[in-house]
């Protein structure tokens, strides 16, 4: 039965892993947003996007967790499955004896300091730490940076071959950092698994830190019957998680991610899983059988409802809305796409998995580098240096797994002013040069920018109405001075924009040609 | 072999002269229809194939511009991301309707492309050009990178001295310029010679450095399109060239043909002016390019034919 278990498991996680790299890679995610559910049902999107329709999806993966463990990590993970492949993989290239685990004992205090260090700014209001902790969140950075862009060269080498059907991707912004914070955690993450499988998921993940604690209380748990046990070791060498301690006979089910490996592997079917609720009271009412538990069991639970008290804070926090400042005045240059809400709701929610980022039709969302501080690195800041945002589009705010974005209406999106224009008149063209240009009006959808009369040679200069403008930065964009003239600058908390004034005209009847 | 591929020749050439024999039957009875070489027809009161038909024909036929095996380049206004009836772009019934001529002119291949200023791939499908287009047997060409354009010599050009101008076009034996007729903050209106801004790369150059007179020197690219149309069968004349809603357009059934660039801008812009006041001065890009002798705006000098339906 745990071979088919395992089979099952394992097409699971191949399935999600591919439709999670599809949702990050143009060529699908341009024509659909099938992929995008996938990245729903991520534990810490499902955490930050409680209250913006992810709560379901909370509840059933805590479930999920509270009756088989950790076996999110193995299956729904897609960073855990590219563990599970690179380890894999790896074996094939290494002797037989240097392919076997070996248990090893709990990095406990590790796991809690990193835990608390991505969690604790959580309840502050600040989602800096988990966004480069976020096992979904830096799959998404490395789909994103590495595979994306390797696609992006695929693409454009079919493109010359096949000039007239593939098109050319013209490369959008590149930020290096973001490239080498996804590269180096990519290097980080296949060496550790080459050599010791599971061991960023039991050491640095938070996510796995904090299913863990959850796991402690769950109904099925595997264990190992201590009379049926030969002592074989088969388990122990292919527990990639090298959480099974056979001198006492236990599984760290705190570090258990359900890959079932060992209990397809036991010949004697000694491993299996084992309804623990029951157990649990009889052990409570035996303390002889607590005693020769090598680690205390109290001690254990006392971390996890701590743990859990924290998460329950975080959530009361979030329900309640008010959250404490973290730093005085944070720096906020960056204008935040639209359905941020406001600068503080980003920076409360992203963890820049960059799903918005590959989304952009017109490639103008990238990874922040300073524009909103160092608790705003690498989360999407708007740039027109190569496009603008399109009136009719909403795609980033479709496909933000997280919450950070909440979903817009095409209608509400229109009207949704993430910035208001400057005009400077100096560096204007018509202004320098005394010659027609009307660039900026050309691209304004809302008429913010209207050309009006100017001078005695029958020159138009733009006149700017802010209280329209949306700042979708058509104008900046397309403005041909060397120091633009319209400049958008960014609204910390996004506004509604009043609606451009309808303009009915006159019926002229014509019924010649005019000339 | 050898004697099979002659066979094979022969018997394709046999075929391909058989079918090379009636479009001629029919290019000699429209040309009996059409009453001698016109300069410009204006037509009026249609919708857009039926203003075409008639338009064509008054001008001789499309056989006329386009020969056979030659490849054609159909220009229009794709420049938004605007359905039909915003009139942003141009009108996707009439684009069809050229390019089916063409082929049944005999061009080898048309394309249809133009270098938008919204996102290209939202332009092509939500102006209804691309599908239209493509079910009339066009080919559409991608424009939205600079890797698409070539450089190219304006010897004339005041301010504008070169310009990358598209490869399809460079490539091409023959284009037809397919503007829509619009207000426009900038150049105050967008006909014939402003659609140029779609067949070149870097736009901005041509704001940063006088718009109007960069218009003009484009237009003395050696490359002339044979025909401009300019659909004005609906017309923006507010808040152009984008538009804000569809109170900015009137259905204005109108369309203009003519070789000459000049005199197809000069004809459409005293046709706007009836909705909407536009003096020939404050669009100084036709009298720019009416003094490079490209064309005139002395509609009277020239044969034109009106018609009404």
């Amino acid at each position: 039965m745990y071979k088919f278990l395992k089979r099952g498991r394992v097409a699971v996680s191949i399935l999600i892993t591919v439709a999670v790299t599809l949702a990050f890679l143009f060529f699908s995610n341009r024509e659909t947003d099938l992929f995008n559910g996938f990245l729903k049902i991520q534990f810490v999107p499902a955490l930050l996007g409680v209250f913006t329709g992810s709560a379901i999806i909370l509840v059933l993966l805590t479930l999920l967790t509270l009756l088989f463990g950790r076996v999110y990590c193995s299956t729904i993970c897609p960073l855990g499955t590219l563990q599970d492949a690179t380890s894999r993989t790896a074996s094939l290239f290494k002797s037989k004896k240097s392919r076997r685990f070996k248990y090893s004992s709990p990095k406990n205090l590790m796991r809690y300091l990193i835990l608390g260090a991505a969690g604790i700014p959580l309840i502050f209001g600040s989602s800096a730490v988990i966004s480069f902790l976020d096992p979904y969140s830096n799959y998404g950075k490395i789909s994103s940076e590495i595979t994306g862009r390797l696609e992006q060269y695929v693409h454009n080498l079919l493109s010359t071959v096949f000039p007239d059907t593939i098109f050319f991707r013209s490369y959008s912004v590149f930020i290096a950092g973001s490239f080498i914070f996804a590269l180096a955690f990519l290097i980080l993450v296949l060496a550790m698994s080459a050599l010791r499988g599971r061991l960023y998921c039991n050491t640095i993940c938070p996510v796995g830190t904090l299913l863990g604690f959850i796991s402690r209380f769950s109904a099925f748990k595997p264990e190992i019957n201590r009379e049926s046990c030969n002592k074989c070791t088969l388990c122990v060498t292919n527990c990639k998680a090298e959480c099974i301690d056979l001198k006492n006979s236990t599984i760290d089910e705190s570090r258990c991610v359900g890959c079932l490996n060992c209990m397809t592997v036991c010949k004697k079917g000694a491993v299996t899983y084992k309804y623990s609720w029951k157990k649990r009271e009889e052990q409570n009412e035996v303390p002889a059988n607590a005693a020769s538990d090598p680690v205390p069991a109290s001690s254990g639970r006392r971390d996890a409802l701590i743990t859990l008290g924290l998460v329950g804070t975080f959530l009361a926090v979030k329900a309640v809305g008010k959250v404490a400042p973290l730093a005085a005045k944070p720096k906020k240059d960056g204008i935040a796409p639209p359905g941020a809400v406001s600068i503080d709701n980003l920076k409360s929610n992203c963890t820049a998995c960059q799903a918005c980022v590959t989304a952009c039709p017109n490639g103008i969302i990238k990874p922040a580098t300073g524009e909103y501080g160092t608790d705003g690195l690498l989360m999407p800041v708007l740039s027109f240096d190569k496009h603008f945002c399109g009136y009719d589009c909403n795609v980033c705010t479709q496909v933000c797994p997280n919450g950070a974005l909440i979903p817009l209406e095409i209608e509400e999106k229109r009207l949704t002013q993430i910035g208001k224009v400057r005009f400077n008149l100096k560096k204007c063209i018509v202004f320098t040069d005394k010659t027609d240009c009307g660039a900026c009006d050309e691209h304004c959808p809302t008429k913010a920018i209207t050309m009006i009369p100017w001078g005695e040679e029958g020159l138009f200069i733009p006149k700017v109405n802010r209280n329209i403008c949306i700042g979708c930065g058509g104008c900046e964009y397309v403005c041909p001075a060397k120091e633009k003239a319209m400049i958008v600058e960014p609204n910390e908390v996004h506004a509604i924009a009043q609606k451009p004034k309808e303009e009915k005209q006159e019926k002229v009847k014509v019924d010649e040609f005019g000339f | 072999m050898e004697r099979r591929n002659f066979l094979k020749a022969a018997l394709l050439g046999s075929i391909a002269g058989a079918v090379q024999l009636k479009p001629e039957n029919v290019f000699a009875r429209e040309s009996k229809e059409a009453p001698g070489q016109n300069d410009l027809v204006a037509v009026m009161g249609g919708e857009p194939e039926v203003m075409y038909k008639r338009g064509i024909a008054a001008m001789g036929g499309m056989k006329a511009f386009v020969k056979k095996g030659q490849k054609v380049v159909v220009k229009p206004n794709i420049g938004w991301d605007k359905k039909p009836e915003f009139a942003a772009n141009t009108n996707p019934q009439l684009v069809a309707a050229i390019v089916k001529d063409c082929l049944a002119a005999g061009a080898a291949e048309v394309v249809v492309f133009d270098h938008t200023c919204d996102e290209w791939q939202a332009c092509y499908k939500n102006s209804g050009i691309e599908a239209a287009a493509k079910a009339a047997g066009a080919k559409i060409a991608f424009a939205h990178d600079e890797k698409y354009y070539k450089e190219v010599d304006l010897p004339m050009g005041l301010r504008l001295k070169k310009a990358k101008i598209h490869e399809s076009i460079i490539e091409a034996d023959v284009w037809i310029n397919v503007p829509v007729l619009k207000n426009h903050g900038g150049a105050k209106m967008t006909m014939s010679m402003k659609n140029y801004m779609g067949i070149v790369w870097d736009r901005g150059y041509w704001h940063a450095n006088d718009l109007q007179q960069c218009i003009a020197d484009c237009a003395t690219y050696t490359k002339k399109p044979v025909l401009n149309i300019v659909d004005a069968y609906r017309i923006m004349t507010q808040n152009g060239p984008k538009g804000k809603t569809t109170n900015d357009v009137v259905l204005a059934k109108a369309l203009f043909i003519s070789s000459d660039i000049v005199a197809a801008d000069t004809a459409a812009l005293k046709f706007f002016n009836q909705f909407r006041e536009m003096k020939m001065e404050d669009v100084s890009h036709i009298g720019k390019a009416a003094k490079f002798n490209i064309g005139t705006t002395d509609l009277d000098s020239i044969k034109v034919e009106r018609i009404k339906i």
